[in-house]
C-alpha cells in the first residue's frame, strides 16, 4: 500500500486532490496494461472487447482424439500435438498466466475503489471489514466464475454450496451495498476475462462517486450542510460567554469515544481553516450572520467586510424554512478592528436586515491579540 | 521492495513472452504434425474399403466449439460448422484437424437456438429450432456478415434440429425432432421448403412410419438431430443424438439402412458427407466426453 501511495505521490507531485490522485493511479495501471499487451501475447485475451476478438485464435490446431485406434506415427504426432497446443492458445501455462493477470488486475482495480470508499464514508468513518472485503470479494467471485464458466452442473453445485453458507451482514449505508455490487461486477468481469469492462466500471464508479461526494449531490435543503454541521459545536461552546469555551473535563469524559472523535475532527477542520499554532493563517475568524433577507444582508455585510477586514470569503449559505437563514464568512481580521469592532461595523452597515451576528476568533487571532496586549 | 517488484514484473513478462510466443521451432513442428495428419487421412482413404466402422480421424474441439451443432460443406469441399447459441460460423480443416477461421452473422452477433446449417451454391443458411432461416454469405476470418431472415414457422407441427439442401428437388430438407402435432407422432417427417419460395412456409413433406425406417434397431423413436444428402446416391442420411443412431432413406422414403453409432459419440448434432466418401459427424460436449469431429469412411 505504501508503495502505491509513494507512486501516486510521485505522479501527482504530492497533490492531495483525490481526482488527480485517482487519474495518476489509473494512468499508471494503463501503462502497465499497455506493456503487458505489447510483450505478453497471452494477455490479449484479457483486453478482448469486440465480438470478433472473442472468437478464439485462428488457426487452431485441434487435439487428435483417436488415441489407440490409429497406429503408425501416432506417438510422434502426440508429442508434437502437445507442443503445438502451446501455439493454439490453450496451454496450461498460458491459462495460468492469463488467470494470474486477471486476478492481479482485479486487485489493482479494486484498490482505488477501497480508497474512495474510505474517503467518502459518512462522517469520514468507514467499516474496515468492508474495505478489506472490497479487495477480497471480487477475487473470490472471479475464481468462482472461472470455475463455473460453461458448466451448468458446476453452477448448480455452487448454488448448493453457497446456500449452505449464510451471509447476514447489515450495511449501515446504502452506498456500501453499491460498493459490494461493484466488487461482484468487477469479479464477474475478471472471471470471464473481460478486464476492459472491469476497468471502465472501476474508473467510472470512482470518478462519479467522488463528484457526488464533492458536490454533496442529493442533499435535502432542509438538512444542515456539512459547513453548518462543523460550525454548530463551536457555536454551542462559544456562545455562553462570547469566547471559546473549552468543555470541562467532566463533559469530555461524559462523551462517547465516537462523539469525541467527531468533535475532535470538527475542531481540526476549524483549526485548519482559521489557524492553529505557529503558522499565520489566511483567515482567523468565522463570522456567522442570521437573517431573513439573505440577498440584501449578503450585499450589505460584504460591504462592511470589505472595509473592516483584511480579507474575507463566503463559506456557506444555509437557507432554512420557518426560521432565519445563516450565512458563514471566513474572515481575516484587521489588528485595528477587534471582534466587537467587526460586529459593530457589520451592524452599522446592515442594520435592519440582519437578526444576529456572531464572530468566532480562532486560536491564532487570540494569540495575536494577547501578544499585542502584552 | 520496489526493486523486487520490478524484477517480479520483468520475470512474469518474460515467462509470458516465452510461453505464449511460438518460436520457429514450434511452427516447424506444427507443420510436421499437419503434414503427417494429411498423409494419414489420404492413406486411409486410398486403402481398400474393408467395411470397417472405426473412424479414420477424430479431432477434439476447443471451448469455442464445445456446443457445435450443424455441418455443411462448401462448393470446394471445405467444412463449415456453427455454435448452438451464437451465429458463429467456423471453418474446420477436417483432414488435418485445424480450425481455419471463424466469422459472425450479424453486426451484433445473432443469438438464437441454432440447429443446422446448409449451403445453396454460395448462399449459406442457418436454421433455428423454430424454423427461422438466416441467409448470408461466407465471410473472412473474424468478419461480421449481413443476413436476411426467412421464417417457416413450423412450431405447430414439430421442433426442428437439422437442415440440408437437396439439389434434385431444389428444396431444404427439415427433419422433425420432436413432433408437436398428434398426427405426426410415430412417423419420420421431413419438411421440404423450396428455395425459391422462402417467403411462404413449407407445405410439402415426406412422412413415413418410423417402424419402416429403423430396421432391426430397438429404437422407440428417432429424434433426428441433423440430415444430409449423400452426394453419390442422393439418399437422405439422418442422425439422432438421442438414439445415437444413423438411418439412410431414399428421397421417396424407402428404408436403405439403419445402425447404431460408435460408443465414442456423446451427442451427435451434425452430419455431412464429402464427395470423396467421408462421413463427418460432430458431437457436442458432454459431462465425460469432449466436443469432437469424427470422420468415417462412408460405405
Amino acid at each position: 500500500m505504501q508503495f502505491f501511495k509513494r507512486l501516486v505521490d510521485l505522479l501527482t507531485l504530492g497533490s492531495d486532490r483525490p481526482v488527480r490522485r485517482l487519474i495518476a493511479y489509473y494512468a499508471f495501471l494503463g501503462a502497465i496494461a499497455f506493456i503487458l499487451y505489447q510483450f505478453v501475447p497471452a494477455s490479449h485475451r484479457l483486453f478482448a472487447v469486440l465480438p470478433g476478438d472473442q472468437l478464439g485464435a485462428t488457426p487452431t490446431i485441434l487435439q487428435d482424439g483417436l488415441g489407440d485406434l490409429v497406429t503408425g506415427a501416432k506417438s510422434a504426432i502426440s508429442s508434437a500435438d502437445a507442443s503445438s497446443s502451446v501455439s493454439t492458445g490453450s496451454s496450461p501455462t498460458e491459462f495460468a498466466i492469463v488467470t494470474l493477470f486477471s486476478f492481479l488486475g482485479v486487485l489493482a482495480l479494486m484498490l482505488p475503489v477501497s480508497w474512495v470508499y474510505m474517503s467518502v464514508g459518512k462522517d469520514r468513518r468507514h467499516n474496515q471489514a468492508l474495505a478489506q472485503t472490497l479487495i477480497l470479494l471480487p477475487l473470490v467471485v472471479a475464481g468462482v466464475v472461472l470455475i463455473v464458466q460453461n458448466s451448468l452442473a458446476l453452477a448448480f453445485c455452487l448454488a448448493g454450496v453457497v446456500a449452505a453458507v449464510r451471509f447476514r451482514t447489515t450495511l449501515s449505508d446504502t452506498r456500501e451495498t453499491v460498493f459490494i455490487f461493484l466488487a461482484i461486477a468487477v469479479g464477474f468481469a475478471a472471471g470471464v476475462q473481460v478486464m476492459t469492462v472491469a476497468a471502465v466500471l472501476s474508473i467510472l464508479f470512482n470518478v462519479t462517486l467522488l463528484f457526488i461526494w464533492r458536490y454533496d449531490f442529493g442533499r435535502n435543503v432542509l438538512d444542515p450542510s456539512p459547513a453548518a454541521q462543523w460550525t454548530e459545536p463551536l457555536s454551542e461552546l462559544a456562545k455562553k460567554n462570547g469566547a471559546e469555551q473549552v468543555p470541562d473535563r467532566d463533559l469530555l469524559l461524559a462523551l462517547t469515544p465516537k462523539k469525541v472523535d467527531v468533535l475532535a475532527e470538527r475542531f481540526n477542520r476549524i483549526n485548519k481553516i482559521i489557524g492553529s499554532n505557529g503558522s499565520k493563517p489566511r483567515y482567523n475568524a468565522v463570522a456567522t450572520i442570521r437573517t431573513s433577507k439573505v440577498t440584501e444582508a449578503q450585499r450589505k455585510v460584504e460591504n462592511a467586510l470589505d472595509d473592516a477586514t483584511k480579507r474575507w470569503r463566503l463559506d456557506e449559505v444555509v437557507t432554512n424554512t420557518g426560521k432565519p437563514s445563516t450565512i458563514h464568512y471566513l474572515v481575516r481580521t484587521r489588528k485595528s478592528v477587534g471582534r466587537d469592532g467587526l460586529i459593530t461595523a457589520i451592524r452599522a452597515n446592515a442594520a435592519g436586515v440582519v437578526d444576529d451576528i456572531e464572530v468566532e476568533l480562532g486560536d491564532a487571532a487570540v494569540k495575536e491579540r494577547e501578544k499585542a496586549g502584552a | 521492495m520496489r526493486r523486487r517488484l520490478g524484477w517480479a514484473v520483468l520475470l512474469l513478462a518474460a515467462a509470458g513472452q516465452s510461453a505464449c510466443a511460438p518460436g520457429d521451432a514450434d511452427a516447424s513442428e506444427s507443420n510436421d504434425v499437419l503434414e503427417s495428419r494429411a498423409a494419414r487421412y489420404t492413406a486411409a482413404l486410398a486403402a481398400p474399403d474393408s467395411g470397417s466402422t472405426e473412424p479414420i480421424a477424430r479431432w477434439m474441439l476447443p471451448p469455442v466449439l464445445s456446443e457445435i451443432s450443424g455441418l455443411t460443406l462448401t462448393r470446394d469441399g471445405r467444412l463449415l460448422s456453427h455454435g448452438d447459441e451464437t451465429a458463429q460460423i467456423s471453418e474446420i480443416d477436417f483432414k488435418r484437424g485445424v480450425i481455419v477461421k471463424h466469422f459472425l452473422v450479424g453486426d451484433k452477433p445473432l443469438t438464437d437456438d441454432f440447429e443446422g446449417i446448409a449451403r445453396v451454391d454460395d448462399r449459406l443458411f442457418l436454421m433455428t429450432s423454430a424454423g427461422r432461416l438466416y441467409e448470408f454469405t461466407e465471410g473472412e476470418n473474424k468478419a461480421q456478415v449481413a443476413y436476411t431472415r426467412h421464417d417457416a414457422d413450423l412450431t405447430k407441427e414439430c421442433e426442428l434440429e437439422g437442415i440440408a439442401y437437396d439439389s434434385v428437388t431444389t428444396s431444404f430438407l427439415l427433419p422433425c425432432k420432436v413432433m408437436n402435432a398428434a398426427e405426426l407422432k410415430g412417423r419420420l417427417v421431413i419438411f421440404r421448403w423450396h428455395v425459391d419460395s422462402l417467403s411462404t412456409p413449407p407445405t410439402s413433406k415426406l412422412s413415413v412410419p418410423l417402424t419402416s425406417v429403423i430396421g432391426s434397431e430397438a429404437w422407440d423413436d428417432f429424434a433426428a438431430s441433423d440430415i444430409t444428402v449423400d452426394p453419390k446416391t442422393g439418399n437422405y442420411v439422418l442422425v439422432s443424438a438421442q438414439q445415437k443412431g444413423l438411418i439412410v432413406i431414399t428421397p421417396s422414403g424407402e428404408p436403405v439402412s439403419a445402425r447404431t453409432l460408435h460408443d465414442m459419440h456423446n451427442q451427435v448434432e451434425g452430419v455431412a458427407i464429402t464427395s470423396d466418401g467421408v462421413l463427418i459427424l460432430s458431437d457436442e460436449i458432454g459431462t465425460t466426453k469432449p466436443a469432437a469431429l469424427t470422420m468415417y469412411r462412408w460405405h
